[in-house]
């Protein structure tokens, strides 16, 4: 079966946060809370460099949050979707301790969320919403095997141009969601 | 952490979106980007999301948050539902007759005892195309003078680009950017202000366009850029002459089109003839040889592109920038073919001609300047102000404005929230939004796109369109000019403005995208302006110096209008403005998403924070000779030492409680192009509360 990715590209992202807002609208989240999120990361080289960098559940091949779960909330399922269940959640939040990525996070009422890539979505033949809107093509979501070559041919044009860039998710911690990220 | 953990909670975190076949199409009417959305409504027919429309050439399905953030403004307990009268300092509800009844009386006679003058129109937000033209009949048989979006947002660009090539319009569509081989942004950052649209510039660029942005800010758009030139604040024009003066006298220029096409070109010779690359250094910070490069890419890479924004326009040196950059387009031959021109979001489909009968025009009996309607209406001169907009955020020295609408005898706010200026009407009358009003759209991208109204409104909402023509009716004019609807308006607008007579309805919405303007009839749209080489001057030739008698001349924003004669000691620093990606003037402040998203800040530099001596987050207070207003500080290397800059749109009324960025701006104007200034005052910033040192 062939698996789907989703590839974010943190060298096109604007920072506009219409992901975010997309995410919250499709999802249905109460005001202050977040499946996804937008940083802003600024450094001083030669020159000002600045990136931003979104944060959100990767969907990992190997879930840590899965493992730590004491009640079997959290189930990666066939499809490489990581899936919490929000009946089952006790709302221990060591989930939220325990993901290396930050993107488990305790909700308002008091349990816990995260992206679940709109499954709901890709049920319906859809992309997921943040993908669906964002502007510049930094979010894409497709076939895991094409979006590798996307992701190489990005790569490769921007080593072209002198960045200093990777992926991320490709390798032992393999995530659905991989990141090509600037360093 | 502790009091969050509750094993069992009442409600589930999430509610994903059901799926909606029956998803209703429409074009957001926020920035000019002309995006198509797709609204999905619940049953009791509100709006339950905003998508993108997959199916629209120009945005392929991609926005930006603005749109999606609108249902919560719509459905928001800010939004004004029915007419109200202020009585003793309270609202009460009043029906449309009686409000209707109310305004004609009044206006009819302040007409008579004081003339048409006594009137003003302060009307930013006036709607879409139907409410356009009914206010535009109301004011051909009123006098009535307005001041719409020019003074604060497009004055000086338009009046330059009007002098300079006859129509005020930008001359080519953003799409064209892919056929440019250069794209020259100047103060502008549309990644931010037009992010559903950005795709076009990182799309050209990916094609082989080289994309050079300057700006004083490290914006996103710089950072998507080839070449970001980072320039002093107000130095625009510096740079401008520079380049015109390098391409001049290294025979850089377009020789054939000079001398075809262009007037003027001697006198503008001579007035950049002391402007040398390394004069402009000097003043601007940027290095010879960068500006050397660029004029000589500007030179070999053609086809090429100019895209403009506010941060060289509302500024107190905009006129010569403008004419500068602009020129230097025109001596490129960089107009009138694909790939060329200036992209801007000013896009005019022109008025309507013949309409109305000579002996039913009334003219007003005294016209104003934006500056001295302040003072006019300080001393009594204006006695009723119609308001669509929210002047008390969105025009310079908020405050003084704010106070002299308050000191009106009468004051009328047609709007769709209580804002800054509604709470200080006699009258506040509910305002339909765009989504529940049909009518065409202009865009970025120099097309028509027709919208049907897409949601009802729950209220007594009106258009503008309804309420121009009740008045009138009201007042005893002649009210057989008016139309009735959205589409009976457009065929109005089709038979009197040849520009659009070649667009009908069913035409917009039979073609993705819609329709090139002008276009006198089908087969006739123009993409972009003056393909023929026939400019709109009277000579029918680009006029390179016409915008001004005086010579093309560069003035120091320290001496121009707002800061001239400021000492730099009590102002060390300077204030300007800046917009981000989740907000769009005060409708989109109404939104819980756009606060969550954005909250007031002001940017300033490591060092900056260091000699104010201040954190990230603390507040300080920013002066200057017309106020002072507290900040968040948000510390970024993004903006130069002593600079700081906020977003323009905040206010007093909406959830945020934050006094109008626009309160620090004294009343004062671009000499050369008009507009009022907003951006690049002298200020100084403490720490606020004891804090710092
Ligand atoms: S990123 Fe975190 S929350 Fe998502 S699957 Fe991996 S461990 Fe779990
Ligand atoms: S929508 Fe795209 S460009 Fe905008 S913040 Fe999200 S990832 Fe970045
Ligand atoms: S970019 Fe402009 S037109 Fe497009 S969705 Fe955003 S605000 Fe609307």
């Amino acid at each position: 079966m062939s698996q789907h990715a989703m590839l974010v590209d943190e060298s096109r992202c604007i920072g506009c946060k219409s992901c975010t807002v997309a995410c919250k609208q499709e999802n249905g989240l109460q005001t202050g809370d977040w499946w996804l999120r937008v940083w802003r990361r600024e450094q001083l080289k030669d020159h000002l460099v600045r990136y931003y960098n979104t944060q959100s559940c990767r969907h990992c091949a190997d879930p840590v949050c899965q493992a730590v779960c004491p009640v079997g909330a959290i189930q990666r399922g066939e499809d490489g979707l990581v899936i919490q269940d929000d009946a089952k959640c006790l709302g221990c939040h060591v989930c939220v301790t325990s993901c290396p990525h930050n993107a488990m996070r305790i909700m308002t009422n008091g349990k816990v969320g995260k992206c679940t890539l709109c499954s709901h979505r890709l049920a319906r033949g859809k992309e997921p919403a943040c993908v669906s809107v964002c502007p510049v093509n930094s979010r894409v979501y497709g076939e895991r095997e094409e979006l590798l070559l996307e992701a190489n041919k990005r790569l490769s044009e921007l080593r072209t141009k002198g960045l200093r860039v990777h992926l991320e998710g490709t390798e032992k911690e393999q995530t659905a969601v991989m990141y090509l990220l600037v360093t | 952490m502790g009091s969050y953990v509750r094993t069992r909670a009442l409600t589930s975190s999430s509610e994903p979106l059901d799926h909606d076949e029956e998803l209703r199409t429409s074009i957001c009417c926020l920035c000019n980007g002309g995006c198509g959305i797709k609204i999905s409504l619940d049953q009791e027919g509100k709006i339950k999301a905003v998508f993108g429309d997959p199916e629209n050439p120009y945005n392929k399905g991609k926005i930006c948050s603005k749109p999606m953030e609108i249902a919560q403004t719509l459905y928001g307990p800010y939004r004004v539902r029915y007419p109200m009268k202020k009585v003793n300092g309270t609202f009460e509800r009043i029906s449309w007759d009686e409000a209707l009844d109310l305004i004609a009386q009044k206006y009819n006679q302040y007409i008579k005892e004081n003339g048409t003058g006594s009137i003003v129109g302060i009307t930013s937000k006036i709607g879409g195309s139907y409410s356009k033209l009914a206010h535009g009949i109301f004011s051909e048989l009123t006098g009535l003078v307005n001041y719409g979006t020019g003074p604060i947002c497009t004055d000086s660009e338009a009046n330059v680009r009007k002098k300079l090539f006859g129509d005020g319009s930008g001359t080519s569509p953003l799409s064209d950017v892919v056929n440019s081989k250069i794209l020259l942004i100047v103060g502008n950052n549309t990644a931010q202000t037009k992010a559903g649209q950005f795709h076009w510039i990182t799309e050209a660029k990916r094609r082989g366009t080289r994309v050079v942005v300057i700006d004083t800010r490290f914006t996103e758009t710089a950072q998507a850029a080839d070449l970001f030139i980072q320039i002093r604040p107000g130095t625009d024009a510096a740079l401008g002459m520079a380049l015109l003066n390098y391409v001049i006298k290294n025979g850089l220029y377009d020789p054939t089109f000079v001398s075809k096409h262009t007037n003027g070109f001697e006198k503008l010779v001579q007035d950049v003839s002391t402007f040398t690359t390394k004069r402009a250094e000097e003043i601007t910070g940027v290095p010879q040889n960068v500006i050397e490069k660029l004029a000589q890419d500007l030179a070999t890479l053609k086809p090429g592109m100019l895209f403009e924004g506010r941060g060289i326009v509302c500024v107190n040196n905009a006129g010569a920038s403008l004419w500068a950059f602009e020129g230097l387009m025109a001596i490129l031959g960089n107009i009138g073919k694909p790939g060329s021109g200036i992209i801007s979001h000013i896009n005019n489909t022109g008025g309507i001609s013949n309409l109305i009968q000579p002996n039913d025009v009334m003219k007003p009996d005294r016209k104003r300047s934006s500056s001295a309607l302040y003072k006019d209406m300080e001393e009594g001169d204006v006695k009723m102000v119609l308001i669509s907009g929210n002047p008390c955020a969105t025009w310079p020295d908020s405050a003084r404005m704010s106070k002299a609408i308050e000191g009106l005898d009468f004051v009328v706010s047609h709007t769709l929230v209580m804002d800054d200026s509604a709470v200080l009407a006699d009258i506040v009358l509910p305002a339909t939004h765009w989504l529940e009003e049909a009518g065409a759209q202009p865009s970025v991208h120099r097309v028509l796109q027709w919208k049907n109204k897409t949601v009802e409104i729950r209220g007594e909402e009106k258009s503008g369109g309804d309420f121009y023509r009740l008045l009138a009716e009201r007042m005893g004019l002649n009210s057989s000019y008016f139309p009735d609807s959205s589409e009976s308006a457009w065929e109005l607008e089709r038979k009197h403005n040849k520009n659009v007579t070649g667009i009908s309805r069913e035409r917009m919405l039979a073609t993705p995208g819609g329709v090139h303007f002008p276009c006198s009839e089908i087969g006739k749209e123009n993409v972009r302006l003056f393909a023929n080489g026939v400019f709109k001057t009277s000579s029918g030739k680009v006029e390179l110096t016409g915008v001004s008698d005086a010579p093309l001349d560069y003035v120091d924003t320290f001496d121009a209008p707002g800061n001239n004669g400021l000492s730099r000691e009590e102002f060390p620093y300077l204030f300007s403005t800046n917009k981000v990606a989740s907000h769009y003037h005060t409708e989109c402040q109404y939104s819980d998403w756009a606060n969550e998203m954005e909250q007031p800040y002001v940017e300033m530099h490591p060092l900056t924070a260091l000699e104010i001596g201040v954190k990230e987050g603390d507040k300080v207070r920013v002066e200057t000779v017309a106020g002072s207003i507290v900040l968040a500080a948000k510390i970024t290397q993004s903006v130069p030492r002593g600079f700081l800059s906020t977003q323009p749109y905040f206010g007093l009324q909406s959830p945020y409680r934050q006094a109008p960025a626009n309160t620090l701006f004294p009343v004062a104007t671009d000499p050369v192009g008009g507009n009022l200034i907003s951006k690049n005052i002298m200020c100084n910033a403490k720490a606020e509360g004891g804090q710092g040192s």
